[in-house]
């Protein structure tokens, strides 16, 4: 505790030197909390898929899956309920503004007891026809309320009677991660009735939850068998697989963490630089905390907390700074065309930080230390030591 | 005259003196160095991106697809309005008098990446008319495949990244294996991609419509010609665009996001680099204050003071940009990679270079002004008795 004043005077000596050492470690731990963040999020929606879904859509891009193909599924053994959706996608009011809603079977809401969604707005939804249920982020986006009309005009999911699709807003509910767009669910049942005869029972994908989760890879390739020489040939993954970064084309955590290290390398370089200047600046000083009965690893101590303290409080602020602007990075895309998944500032992501900054803060101070170390005290006193 | 002649002895003293400060000026250094390394590594994603499909698109081409349609996959043309599309004028014609133009389709195909992720690439036909319509494309391995048959060529660029893309291999089609009979190189987009015979992949596929018509335009201004004659035409609801333009469209399509993002992250380091650039330029400004104060004593004025202080500022900014520059260059420059489906070379080029430098001179000058104008504004006297 003594040394407290002793660290607070240091630091206090060069109010510009710190104030500018501490903003400029700050926001290259803004950098790291939204990179790392962002990969925080990342193993979130991995960690949050449940190992025994399947997703299964077509394996070649065409007009969609017969609605057959779910009863079929159905029936493959191991297979404990099976679900299935198609997407309503179109636009609002303009065909810049993308909207689309995920119409979904009746029992979709059993497939995922884990989101968000209660039982009676399933129910909401399965007697509403026409009614969605709409995720926060979409509510912000296109602001509606439970109440409103929200319309989708669409080219290719057109109604039979030509009118655009109004869809009644029924509840506003929390998001799902790995939608980071957000999402609209509507009802299945009525999309499909509504479209033109030779449009019905064609589905978008089917979800399928096996009774054995350790059978799920092995029933995803059953599934694409079964289908491999029908007219519409299927594609299964995992949901494990499906939420996997690492199989979007890009791997964005390598990436992530390359971004979060460059940051670093730049604040080593400033905060090695910035306590060597001042050791160097107090050699006098020491010598004198020596003289007086101080111990060298007293002294280092006191070198590593001046380096360190600037460190970690620029890594709270930044990754604090992180915090606020992933907050309100939803606001800058539009939905429907896909975002970017948001940073989560997990106690991870703060632990991870405070290490990084006591890293540097560590090998910052390591050089300046051993300096004071071997240093001859009376040289140093006389002030002819450089 | 004067006051320049002051600037370069300012300056050259300073530039001497530089080693005795190696160890703060290298902050500037790492810090513009880190800034410009993740800038132009993020960027030659983008750049790679944009410059593979403005590869792809050409002025005499034009692309004709449905009318409300933004992509090929989206677009659907009957072999009816096909018939009356390939026959419209302005569209160049052989030695044999047959129009230069070819049915097309485009389509995703799930691949396995080398590394054993799983993905899409596109899957494309071409019919006769495509090699005299797309003079780039050559075979590099192997032959064509022949029409008619289950054949496909694989891109050079699929070969690299995906599984099962070689001469040999078989693409899984519905009803049935297509063997991969050559290799072939277009240096564009298609690259990435596996072609086979239109007609024969619609029929596998059970469809009866192509993506789109690419045709040979007659010359550069027979667009209009060809845009009046299918615009005009009510037989058909189409679009008509060249299909550099087409390729342009796409290129910003598929990079400005990243490309935003890359500036994005590229300013946030930026802040940082300039609160450091700033913190170095103070203290060695602060420890020369003697020397600064002699000068003025002497009779140089303000200005060169100040000039010098930023000029090396700009100095060790743009060598830490040229050093980022030159890591992102040799870690990404030319290496083939993928993001989505597009296949592409990731690239440094100057012009990224030249971004980088600019990005390094403004931190430069943000953070080398404030610690100038101290120097140059400190009391002469004060200065002097200072220790």
């Amino acid at each position: 505790m003594k040394f407290l004043p002793l660290i607070w005077a240091a630091i206090m000596r060069k109010p510009v030197r710190t104030g500018l050492t501490l903003l400029s470690v700050m926001i290259a731990f803004t950098l790291f909390g939204i990179t790392i963040g962002m990969n925080a999020t990342f193993d979130k929606v991995a960690a949050g898929a449940h190992d025994d879904r399947i997703f299964t859509n077509q394996r070649f891009f065409g007009t969609g899956m017969p609605l057959a193909q779910v009863g079929q599924t159905a029936r493959i053994p191991g297979i404990a309920q099976v679900a299935y959706l198609d997407v309503l996608a179109g636009y609002h009011e303009i065909e810049r503004n993308r909207a689309f809603a995920l119409m979904t079977s009746d029992n979709y809401g059993k497939m995922y007891p884990d989101w968000p969604i209660t039982p009676a707005q399933w129910d909401m939804l399965h007697k509403v026809r026409d009614g969605v249920l709409v995720s926060r982020i979409q509510a912000e986006h296109w602001h509606i309320k439970p109440g409103d009309i929200f319309t989708i005009a669409s080219t290719q999911d057109k109604r039979a009677d030509g009118k655009a699709w109004n869809l009644k807003v029924l509840a506003v509910v929390p998001d799902v991660a790995y939608m980071t767009g957000g999402f609209m669910l509507g009802n299945y049942e009525y999309f499909n009735k509504a479209q033109p005869l030779g449009k019905q029972d064609k589905i978008g994908q089917i979800v399928t939850q096996v009774s054995d989760p350790s059978q799920t890879a092995a029933i995803a390739q059953q599934i694409d068998t079964h289908f491999a020489n029908s007219a519409i040939a299927t594609l299964s993954t995992t949901e494990k697989a499906a939420l996997d970064i690492s199989n979007s084309g890009l791997d964005l955590a390598a990436l992530d963490r390359k971004i979060a290290l460059a940051g670093m390398f730049m604040v080593l370089f400033l905060t090695a630089n910035g306590i060597a200047q001042s050791v160097r600046e107090r050699l006098a000083e020491f010598a004198t905390l020596k003289t007086i009965g101080f111990t060298d690893k007293a002294v280092v101590l006191l070198v590593f907390l001046e380096a360190a303290l600037p460190c970690l409080l620029g890594a709270l602020l930044g990754v604090g700074l992180a915090a606020f602007l992933s907050g309100q990075l939803p606001r800058l895309f539009p939905p429907g065309q896909g975002t970017p998944p948001l940073p989560t500032m997990t106690a991870m992501v703060f632990v991870w930080a405070a290490v990084c900054a006591g890293a540097v803060a560590l090998i910052s101070a390591a050089l300046p230390a051993l300096r004071l170390k071997r240093m001859d005290i009376a040289t140093a006193l006389s002030g002819r030591a450089t | 005259m004067n006051l320049l002649r002051q600037t370069l002895a300012i300056c050259a003293m300073n530039f001497r003196n530089l080693k005795t400060r190696f160890w703060p000026s290298m902050v500037i250094v790492a810090g513009l160095g880190a800034t410009i390394g993740v800038l132009l590594s993020m960027m030659s994603v983008t750049q790679g991106i944009r410059q593979v499909y403005i590869n792809s698109g050409d002025q005499m081409r034009s692309i004709v697809v449905s009318a409300n349609a933004d992509g090929e996959g989206e677009s659907a043309i009957t072999r009816a309005e096909a018939a009356l599309i390939v026959d419209a004028p302005g569209i160049a014609r052989g030695p044999d008098g047959k129009p230069l133009a070819d049915r097309g389709l485009n389509m995703g195909i799930p691949v396995l990446r080398k590394d054993g992720s799983k993905g899409y690439t596109t899957m494309r036909g071409y019919g006769p008319m495509a090699q005299k319509v797309r003079p780039e494309f050559h075979i590099v391995a192997g032959r064509m495949f022949h029409f008619g048959q289950r054949e496909m060529v694989a891109g050079e660029g699929a070969r690299f990244l995906f599984q099962n893309m070689n001469i040999g291999d078989d693409v899984i089609l519905p009803g049935g294996p297509w063997k991969i009979v050559g290799i072939f190189r277009a240096g564009d987009i298609t690259d990435g991609q596996v072609i086979g015979d239109t007609e024969t992949m619609l029929t596998a596929l059970h469809r009866n419509a192509y993506n789109s018509i690419l045709v040979r335009l007659a010359s550069y201004n027979s667009l209009d010609t060809l845009k009046r004659a299918l615009t005009t035409n009510p037989a058909l609801s189409v679009k008509v665009e060249r299909h550099s333009d087409w390729y342009n469209r796409a290129a910003g399509n598929n990079s400005n996001f990243l490309a935003r993002l890359a500036y994005a992250i590229g300013a946030v380091m930026a802040i940082g680099a300039l609160f450091g650039c700033l913190n170095t330029m103070y203290s060695a400004v602060g420890a020369r204050g003697r020397e600064i104060a002699t000068l003025r004593a002497l009779g140089f004025s303000a200005i060169p003071v100040m000039v010098s202080v930023i000029l090396e500022a700009l100095v060790l900014a743009v060598g830490g940009a040229l050093i980022g520059a030159g890591a992102a260059w040799l870690l990404y420059d030319g290496k083939q990679d993928f993001f989505g489906t597009n296949v592409f070379h990731l690239t440094v080029p100057p012009v990224l270079v030249g971004i980088g430098v600019i990005w390094a001179i403004v931190v430069a000058l943000l953070g080398g002004l404030p610690p100038s104008i101290r120097a140059a504004r400190r009391p002469v006297v004060d200065a002097l008795r200072a220790t």
